[in-house]
């Protein structure tokens, strides 16, 4: 397995560190929105976009693009944050999250350079991945499509649907991610209808998995590095996370799934995450 | 060649759910952007064909309609162009939610073949019955819905699509046969009616297996000194409003036609128009607002009056 550098690694963290900055910044100026859901994918997302996919931000719809679906749409503060960062769009346009006619509501819009699809309903994003996956291999693109999934997410039968599918059409070329943060809106996943045991569900249905770390720069690089996990099948990437990660008052609660946040908030929040480099 | 070939009429010459499994075989063998997905649906909707031949065109998604619909959103954002095959009942209402989001809110280009509407499994009862799907359709904007009167019309649909920018819901027969009403060769357009009969006593608007009824009807009526102006109304969104609307104002009255609930369906969308721009007499001839009885499609049918008879009575009753 190749291992990357300090520096390489000090690079993402820090971009993972603008991305929840960011986030808190988007969310601030709309007023409220999915504060947790969002800061835990952060460390992902900047592995995604600043290590792995091959993208072209000034050529958003070039076909050869590798794919990320953000199928945990509620999350999207910290999708249009790493698309910015990564320079699909001005960084002012963060500002403007929530806005009147905007092409940054509370979920991905297609309509928005870099987002490949509009996704909020849940359950939907892995079945679009499969048909993206599908695509790149019929016209021999070799592009690598990514799917995001939130853990309550995967309480969508559909999931499972797409899940079966992507084993039996024998897509190597397709990732999920699952960001297992184990909070849903209303309380704990466990308790609200509970995945476990969730890497043998998915090894049952033919996936190559993988456990880690999803705050661990060096595990999230090292798995990406690794992809495929294994010849002729789908991989999954089962991070490990923490919902609110960053500022202590909104992690690991339901409370910070959605929430709102006013402007002492929003200084209290950038304080405890620091500056970034 | 968007008229039906001889190879095709011998195998699909009454059977729209063929025909349109056909004409995408005939399709992908010219643009190789073009693939199938069938949803369990491969024989329903004559896909056989392109499977021996060109296997890896035809993705197998099994009985999974939610999965189904979502792959085809998928494949259609690389510059794939999908024919989503499955059943009418279960292809709209079990993967509602992604044919709304990932496929018309998206305004991908995906193209559904809904086989085995209306009542056409009739003994399957109401489970497997699509007296909704055309309400569901014209709800969806970016949505165009298109019920073809015969196999003939459904060829040239699945050959219209390759022009239409946005989701296509095509609606098809089941195992009953379709007689064809259209020539072969008919100049199809999608979102303009045919005037298949014209007529300036009252103005029938029929579609799907209605058409051929209504034709019949007008004949009855021609026999009784009535002039029935006959439109088979192909597209159901977009309507052809100007159609509808020189049939209200150069007759004494407009008859819908359908094999759908009357709610949501043709013959709403004709009274929604007429009640805007020009309200006019109206009576419809389709399913009532109850889920239908279980029996023979035939028997079913002409039980609701989804039949030639019924037209013509529902005519004479609108002339008074």
């Amino acid at each position: 397995m190749p291992s990357n550098s300090e520096a390489v690694l000090k690079r993402l963290a820090n971009e993972a560190l603008r991305v929840r900055r960011n986030v808190w910044r988007a969310l601030h100026a709309a007023g409220a929105g999915h504060v947790g859901g969002s800061t835990s994918a952060a460390d992902l997302l900047a592995a995604l976009y600043f290590h792995y996919l091959n993208l072209r931000p000034e050529q958003p719809d070039w076909p050869d693009r590798d794919r990320f679906v953000l199928s945990k749409g509620h999350a999207n503060a910290a999708l249009v944050a790493v698309l910015a960062q990564a320079g699909f769009f001005p960084d002012s346009h963060l500002d403007e999250f929530y806005g009147y006619r905007t092409l940054m509501g509370m979920h991905p819009d297609i309509k928005l350079g870099g987002v490949e699809m509009s996704t909020g309903g849940l359950g939907h994003g892995l079945s679009v991945g499969v048909g993206m996956a599908l695509g790149g291999r019929l016209q021999k693109r070799g592009f690598r499509t990514v799917v995001m999934l939130g853990d309550g997410e995967l309480q969508e039968g559909s999931n499972w649907e797409a899940a079966m599918s992507a084993a039996h059409l024998k897509l190597a070329d397709l990732t999920a991610i699952v960001d297992y943060n184990k909070i849903q809106q209303s309380g704990h996943v466990q308790d609200v209808l509970g995945l476990e045991p969730l890497a043998d569900k998915w090894r049952a249905f033919g996936w190559s998995v993988r456990e880690l770390d999803g705050h661990d720069m060096a595990q999230i690089t090292a798995a990406l590095d690794a992809l495929p996990f294994a010849p002729d099948r789908p991989s999954l990437m089962i991070a490990h996370t923490v919902k609110g990660k960053g500022v202590s008052f909104a992690e690991d609660t339901h409370l910070w799934h959605q929430n709102t946040v006013g402007d002492e908030i929003y200084r209290k929040a950038l304080d405890e995450l620091g500056e970034p480099l | 060649m968007s008229a039906m070939p001889e190879s095709a009429v011998s195998q699909a010459a009454d059977q729209t759910r063929l025909a349109f499994g056909l004409a995408v075989g005939e399709l992908a063998e010219r643009d190789d952007s073009v693939v199938a997905i069938s949803a369990d649906s491969v024989d329903l909707i004559g896909l056989r064909g392109l499977v021996e031949k060109h296997p890896e065109r035809v993705v197998e998604a099994g009985i999974a309609e939610q999965n189904a619909m979502g792959i085809a959103s998928g494949l259609a954002t690389t510059g794939m162009r999908p024919y989503l095959c499955g059943y009418a009942p279960f292809i709209t209402a079990r993967s509602m939610e992604q044919l709304r989001n990932d496929v018309a809110y998206a305004n991908q280009r995906v193209v559904i073949g809904a086989a085995a509407s209306g009542v056409s499994l009739g003994v399957s009862g109401g489970t497997h019955h699509a007296l909704e799907d055309l309400a569901l359709m014209r709800a969806l904007p970016n949505m165009t819905a298109i019920v073809p009167a015969d196999a003939y019309q459904a060829w040239h649909a699945v050959w219209a699509t390759r022009e239409i920018d946005g989701p296509v819901y095509i609606r098809l027969g089941g195992r009953v046969a379709e007689p064809p009403v259209t020539a072969r060769d008919a100049a199809f357009r999608v979102g303009r009616a045919d005037c298949l009969k014209d007529g300036d006593d009252v103005a029938i608007i029929a579609c799907g297996c209605m058409v051929v009824e209504a034709l019949a009807a007008a004949e009855a009526l021609a026999g009784q000194g009535v002039a029935a102006r006959v439109l088979n109304m192909h597209t159901i969104k977009p309507l052809d409003g100007d159609a509808v609307l020189a049939a209200a104002a150069e007759t004494r009255g407009i008859v819908s036609a359908e094999e759908h609930r009357v709610t949501g369906g043709l013959g709403g969308a004709v009274a929604e128009l007429l009640a805007r721009e020009n309200p006019t007499r109206m009576r419809m001839v389709g399913m009532p607002d109850e889920f239908a009885i279980v029996g023979p499609t035939d028997k079913v049918r002409e039980g609701y009056g989804l039949s030639k008879a019924n037209i013509v009575k529902n005519c004479l009753e609108l002339l008074g």
